[in-house]
């Protein structure tokens, strides 16, 4: 996905309800399905740990007395985890004690509100709360973006790609990551300036955007490199994916240098089924075979499969 | 609690009786609160002190929601004293007596 479709993204926010009682469940729904939102709801503290990272809830509405793990206890967890830390949370709670009130937001809460709800307040509630939850996620959106190309930033790959490659090995999903790099880009800035040089970046951007699918994320890595992590997508089918993008930059003419041919390397590193490896091995898996791929003479691709035992003990 | 409708037998209506966002909800409440019911008369008769704070605690919390505050807060004074444990039972048994009466008069018709 590249952030200009992210901003298009119109389909309502998630949000989701944790609460032990079904009747909250009920009554939630129908006080908020005239709201622009979609209201996910589970019973228990564990079962909404699990859910959140891969429902990326714009806002948590979550209950405070439950059996098991008390709401405390899962808003602690929540607030621990990269992935939720940011999530504006909601307690509902039937408990209206001043300490209680006290405990929640000093453990990251944003609001409280007592059961049974005044509907019209419970609503305004939430809509403050996801107006909030989309101007921060606007702000972060903006900080992730590349300012010469559009794609995503640096600091954008590193906190996506430790969540894909999270996601990918919970649920034993295939998952790709590809390293590209422009061949001999010094040469291009040295012999026809740098304007030439941000175009032939900007053009790969173009170039990688354009043949990259809606759920794939490009990135601007650094300099005149960039990577695509391609979700359920094994390295056979990123390596069909990146062979389209090195053979069309090597057709590109380009204004400034039209005898100049551009052409790019690529490293690819993914798996088909499970793998257990840290994103920082994958990342560095797939950087080896960007290296080999420049040692074996630019302008080519160089793929591995990580997925199985064997792969596992060589990353280790 | 409201005393006028604890003990003048009148029918126990929710204040969502008419709000069409919640009609449905509160008649599907009405139509299992007998279950709800049976069950803490069971566990009360049974002695399952555990059992019946629980059960308070949910139907406390359920009827709120449903807008039959005064069930609320009868079941609220059913599950407090069991809250701190050790409780003999049989000092609850009117509060269980009480809920039990009132919920037999919960109505989802609006007035």
């Amino acid at each position: 996905m590249l952030p200009s479709e992210y901003q298009d993204d119109s389909s309502p926010p998630n949000v989701l309800l944790i609460d032990d009682s079904v009747d909250v469940h009920r009554v939630l729904r129908a006080r908020l399905r005239t709201e622009p939102l979609e209201l996910v709801c589970v019973s228990t503290g564990a079962e909404g740990l699990e859910r959140a990272p891969d429902l990326m809830p714009a806002l948590i509405l979550l209950d405070l007395s439950m059996p098991k793990m008390d709401g405390f206890e899962v808003l602690r967890r929540l607030k621990d985890a990269p992935a939720t830390v940011n999530t504006p949370v909601i307690v509902l709670s039937g408990l209206t004690s001043t300490h209680d009130k006290v405990t929640a937001f000093d453990l990251g809460a944003m609001d409280f509100v007592t059961k049974p709800f005044e509907v019209n307040e419970l609503k305004v509630r939430v809509r403050s709360a996801l107006r909030l939850s989309s101007l921060v996620s606007m702000l972060s959106q903006r900080a992730q973006i590349d300012g010469l190309t559009g794609l995503w930033n640096r600091a954008h790959f590193d906190s996506r790609w430790q969540e894909f490659v999270s996601s990918a090995t919970r649920h034993s999903r295939p998952l790709s990551l590809a390293v590209i790099d422009l061949d001999r880009f010094k040469s291009i800035n040295d012999s026809f300036g740098h304007p030439a040089g941000d175009e032939v970046i900007q053009g790969l951007a173009r170039l990688v955007g354009g043949t990259a699918r809606s759920s794939d994320i490009c990135c601007r890595f650094g300099g005149e490199e960039f990577c695509v992590i391609l979700p359920d997508t094994g390295p056979d089918d990123a390596q069909v994916l990146c062979e389209r993008i090195r053979t069309r930059l090597e057709e590109v003419r380009w204004p400034r240098h039209p005898e100049r041919q551009v052409t790019c390397s690529i490293g690819i590193a993914g798996v088909t089924g499970s793998a257990a490896m840290t994103p920082q091995a994958w990342l560095e898996a797939a950087d080896r075979n960007l290296y080999q791929a420049k040692e074996g003479g630019r302008n080519r691709i160089v793929v591995s499969d990580l997925s199985g035992p064997v792969q596992l003990a060589d990353a280790s | 609690m409201n005393e006028s409708v604890r003990n003048m037998g009148e029918p126990v209506r929710s204040v969502f009786a008419d709000d069409p966002e919640m009609v449905e909800l509160v008649e599907l409440f009405v139509s299992e609160l007998p279950d709800r019911v049976r069950a803490i008369s069971d566990a009360a008769r049974e002695g399952r002190a555990g059992d019946l704070r629980d059960l308070a605690h949910q139907l406390k919390g359920a009827a709120g929601g449903y807008g039959f505050g005064i069930v609320s807060e009868a079941a609220a004074e059913v599950e407090a004293p069991l809250r701190s444990g050790g409780v003999d039972l049989n000092s609850v048994r009117s509060k269980v007596d009480d809920l039990v009466d009132l919920c037999s008069r919960v109505t989802a018709d609006a007035e």
